[in-house]
């Protein structure tokens, strides 16, 4: 669990650093030495805009949207290359820069296409907003634009437009500095300056969606999400990457009980803006059917391996499953108690339960109360997905989000799925009550876990997989964009995910199937709600001590959430 | 404990009265008699709109009433703070339907208001302002004239009411393309010009009214009937009037003289000759003849109107405010991006409050309003004028017959639209 280091420049440096006054717009302030101009100018809400600028990148100055006055400089200067010094008056609002920045973007739109209404930036258009806050004048061209190519296939998972793009070169650094792969250029000259990639190669590095993030305007667009649905009309939800132990903040968008995307949510010390290709795709799982990619590509040609698909899209299990046919939760619940039960009642020793590493907290906690306190079992098994490749920026080995988590809830009483085995072969184990399914079979779903050697099998699990076509009772279970909880990180970070979408069918959450069906083996769990599994874990538990449940959130409409940009 | 050792009404007074009666306990002085609870609505032809009224009568007398407003809530104010300040207009026209314009004007007034763009609005779109929405006072008038006419038996006088409504009604779907659902006003102006011909085609039809009013005149000023229902029922006193907040026609009949267009002129009305008509009594007549008086003074503004109208734009030249031409739209980047800003993100009104008040057709139409800077209302909150003319009938109807429900509430001319939002 050590901290890794994220790629990127930082572009305000530690507190500690000797502070300069600067006077921005009339008001004085004290900054570090060092801050970005245009940083500073932000801070003091002048709203300088920009296009090349990034704050976790570095900043080339290309693209001039960002001129602000600074006294006794001949010309405007651009803010965002421009260190903070001692003395500096600064006049973002002066008639020569507002006359300057206007005329900057009549010049970025004389060549731009009239693509709003087909271009699936819309509505979080850097360009779009910039333009309408600072000029909103009509045109005075009308010239011919010049063409360019409208749809360049440059990786598995983004299409370019080459009209659309400002030559901004913010994709260009994703690339260098934060996926660490030169993989696409500036071309040509002038008006004919096109971003592309270099013949024969791709864009398909492990971070390339974050190219169509940071993308100003419509020019990269991500094959999964174009075309599916306005940027405007979705909903954001912050929520937390399920994809591996990394446990990236993200924003679930989502429109009509559907998951669209998931985009990077600034954290500094996780993430920072971004965010691997795998784990966008993550929500592939809650609905298999959304989007246009089908699943994840396979890995690219140059050894930079990309996303390796880890999990079949089964379809999601939507009602409680007893004998092999749909019933009633009540009957559902009543059948697993008394198979539970019977095997309880002929030797504790014989029956096993199967945590998941992709469990919230909350679920893990009940689980093992109802394990460990009520059952009285000795120990339990973990199961999770199997380890996959990893790199030194974002992704971890470990493609459990929440494995940290249950190793702590365990405390030292948790088993292998290689002791599963062991156990099912040798028959020492003849019931099993699997509490999530990802992961329990091994990557390519025929397993090693001789089920057919049990007698019993209670799975509550989210897809209709093979563990819940051979279980004697399968109760659906909501997926992680569905219900609220906690996911503790590598870092030992506990970080909220909060349910953004309606849970799929008659799915419940973990730890409110497992309060009833404890209270069906006769037991007493009365959890009536997350947030009460969370505040008693966090008595209990050490590691989540300093953990927040945070404030209750309604989502927001992105239309009035202002542009992402 | 229980100490009483006998009945506590001696028994020689006792008189029970089974389902057989003499004649002589029929008048009988005890007869155990009580109140009749009687529902009037909320589905009931006399009921405009849905409302109920919760009638304690005894014989043909009410001695009390609890109305209950509210069938007719449809979140009016919730559902604005989700759509951007121009796509409220919609929900405007179903507040007072019978009059869309008029809320159109004040809701665009206060968001105008909000802004600070009040002075920036072309005179042409003032103008055109103050005549669909004089044309719409004279429609609301109409309806409830007629309507309450028809109410007491006068089924002529509501054709003819109504027919004269539809001629205005057709002339205001020329110029927006509704007869009710109008949404023709927009932040900053209005969205298209008066069509070509309106001033002569409304100038006809206001002839053809005035002969309309005439006949209405003359069949309802001297009708028994309808003077007997009217006369000193349902009077409202001028103080009652101050104290529950009644304005418009309603309060002005009480001898109250407030309309927010003499009082606090707005758009261009303080350029017009107009006299506001006030009662005397405070009764059903007074409120019918206001009204009618009402509708002769509109005819007066718009015939001033007509002819002072300058020429030039109708909306606001302010490309953050006013959509681009269409031509522009759809061949240049800027305008499309313009058109997409307003129309996707919404108008952005500067943060802050504000209480714009205009006269509707019922009085004070009231908007306050608060941004938070974005594209869509912070909270939309309407002072519906109907609100407290229909409160003020609980101190109103008792003492009055049943059959006074009619006219009393009829020229009250609660709307459920406006009233329950």
């Amino acid at each position: 669990m050590s901290t890794t280091p994220i790629s990127g420049t930082t572009p305000t440096p530690a507190p500690a650093a000797e502070m300069v006054t600067v006077t921005i717009d009339g008001q004085t302030q004290q900054f570090p030495k060092g801050t970005v101009l245009l940083e500073a100018c932000n801070q003091m809400g002048a709203g300088v805009p920009f296009f090349c600028y990034h704050p976790g990148l570095s900043s080339p100055a290309v693209c001039r949207q960002c001129l602000v006055d600074v006294k006794g400089q001949p010309k405007p200067v651009p803010s965002c290359y421009t260190p903070v010094a001692d003395k500096m008056e600064v006049m973002t609002k002066s008639p020569r820069a507002l006359d300057v920045r206007r005329q900057m973007l009549e010049f970025t739109l004389v060549n731009h296409p009239i693509d709003c209404p087909i271009c699936d930036k819309a509505g979080e258009c850097m360009l779009q907003k910039h333009y309408f806050d600072w000029d909103a004048k009509l045109a005075r061209n009308d010239g011919i634009k010049v063409k360019k190519a409208k749809v360049v296939d440059v990786g598995p998972r983004i299409v370019l437009d080459q009209e659309r793009c400002i030559l901004c070169t913010r994709c260009i650094r994703v690339c260098d500095e934060v996926a660490k792969n030169h993989q696409l250029e500036m071309a040509d000259r002038g008006d004919h300056e096109i971003l592309t990639t270099a013949p024969g190669h791709q864009l398909d590095n492990p971070y390339s969606l974050n190219t169509v993030d940071v993308c100003p305007v419509g020019a990269l667009t991500s094959k999964d999400f174009r075309f599916a649905m306005r940027a405007w009309e979705l909903y954001t939800t912050p929520s937390i990457c399920p994809g591996c132990a990394t446990g990236c903040n993200l924003e679930v968008h989502h429109s009509r009980g559907k998951i669209q995307r998931l985009i990077p949510r600034q954290n500094d010390q996780v993430n920072k803006h971004w965010m691997c290709d795998e784990g966008r795709l993550t929500y592939k799982r809650v609905h298999p059917t959304v989007g246009n990619l089908e699943g994840v590509p396979e890995p690219s040609r140059d050894g930079l391996r990309a996303a390796e698909p880890h999990y079949a899209h089964a379809p999601r299990l939507a009602a409680p499953m007893s004998g092999g046919s749909p019933v009633e939760w009540d009957k559902a619940l009543d059948d697993a108690g008394r198979v539970l039960r019977a095997a309880l009642d002929a030797g504790s020793s014989s029956v096993g339960v199967v945590m998941s590493a992709q469990s919230t907290n909350e679920d893990l906690y009940a689980l093992a109360r109802l394990t460990f306190d009520h059952l009285g079992l000795a120990e339990a098994y973990l199961s999770g997905l199997d380890q996959g490749w990893s790199d030194d920026i974002l992704v971890s080995a470990d493609k459990n989000p929440n494995t940290a988590g249950a190793m702590a809830i365990g405390a030292g009483r948790l088993r292998t799925l290689l002791d599963l085995a062991n156990d099912l072969k040798s028959g020492a184990v003849t019931t099993l009550l699997v509490v999530g399914t990802h992961g329990v079979l091994g990557k390519d779903g025929a397993g090693a876990l001789p089920l057919d050697r049990l007698q019993t099998l209670v799975v509550i699990g989210t897809h209709r997989d093979a563990v819940a076509a051979a279980a004697k009772v399968a109760l659906p279970l909501t997926e992680w964009a569905e219900s609220d909880g906690t996911f503790t990180n590598r870092l030992g970070m506990v970080q909220r995910v909060r349910a953004a979408v309606p849970a799929a069918g008659d799915s419940l959450p973990g730890w409110e199937i497992l309060s009833h069906l404890a209270r069906k083996l006769g037991a007493t769990m009365e959890f009536t709600e997350a947030k009460a599994v969370f505040a008693e874990a966090k008595q209990k538990l050490a590691f989540m001590k300093d953990a927040d449940w945070g404030r209750p959130l309604l989502p927001v409409q992105l239309r009035f959430a202002g542009s992402r940009g | 404990m229980d100490t009483h050792d006998g009945p506590l009404v001696p028994p020689q007074n006792r008189r029970v009265v089974l389902g057989f009666k003499e004649a002589e306990d029929l008048d009988a002085p005890d007869l155990p008699t009580e109140s009749l609870p009687l529902n009037m609505g909320p589905s009931h032809p006399a009921m405009h709109g849905t409302v109920r009224m919760v009638l304690e009568v005894e014989g043909e007398k009410i001695s009390n009433v609890d109305i209950q407003i509210g069938y007719l809530h449809r979140c009016f104010e919730k559902e604005s703070e989700s759509a951007t300040w121009t796509q409220v207009f919609p929900y405007t026209d179903r507040l007072n339907y019978i009059s869309p314009m008029l809320n159109n004007v004040g809701y665009a007034l206060a968001v105008e208001k909000l802004m600070g763009i009040t002075g920036d609005i072309p005179e042409r779109a003032s103008y055109i302002r103050v005549i669909v929405g004089e044309v719409s006072r004279i429609t609301d008038h109409l309806t409830c004239l007629g309507a309450s006419a028809m109410e007491l038996g006068a089924f002529t006088v509501f054709l003819y009411a109504l027919k004269a409504r539809e001629w205005l009604f057709e002339l205001l779907e020329e110029v927006c393309g509704a007869r009710l659902t109008s949404s023709y006003l927009r932040i900053g102006g209005v969205s298209f010009d008066l069509p070509e011909g309106f001033g002569p085609k409304l100038l006809d039809i206001l002839g053809r009214t005035r002969i309309v009013m005439s006949d209405i005149g003359k069949l309802l000023d001297r009708n028994r009937i309808f003077r007997d229902r009217m006369d000193g029922i349902g009077i409202i006193t001028k103080e009652d009037a101050l104290a529950y907040g009644i304005t418009g026609p309603v309060g002005r009949s009480t001898g109250l003289a407030y309309d927010v267009r003499k009082d606090h002129p707005y758009l261009v009305y303080d350029r017009f000759d107009f006299d506001v008509p006030v009662g005397s009594v405070g009764d059903n007549f007074d409120r019918y003849a206001v009204r009618v008086e009402e509708i002769a003074q509109s005819m007066r503004i718009l015939e001033q109107a007509l002819a002072t109208i300058p020429a030039g734009p109708f909306m606001v030249n302010n490309p953050r405010v006013a959509l681009p031409p269409k031509s522009e739209t759809y061949n240049s980047i800027e305008a499309m991006i313009a058109h997409f800003k307003i129309i996707m993100d919404g108008v952005h009104v500067p943060a802050g409050e504000v209480y714009s008040y205009t006269e509707a057709g019922n009085g004070e139409l009231g908007f306050y309003l608060v941004s938070d800077g974005s594209g869509r209302p912070w909270k939309c909150r309407v002072r519906p004028p109907c609100l407290p003319a229909t409160a003020v009938l609980t101190k109103v109807l008792p003492g009055l017959f049943i059959a006074d429900v009619v006219p009393t509430f009829g020229m009250i001319n609660m709307i459920g639209g406006e009233c329950d939002r």
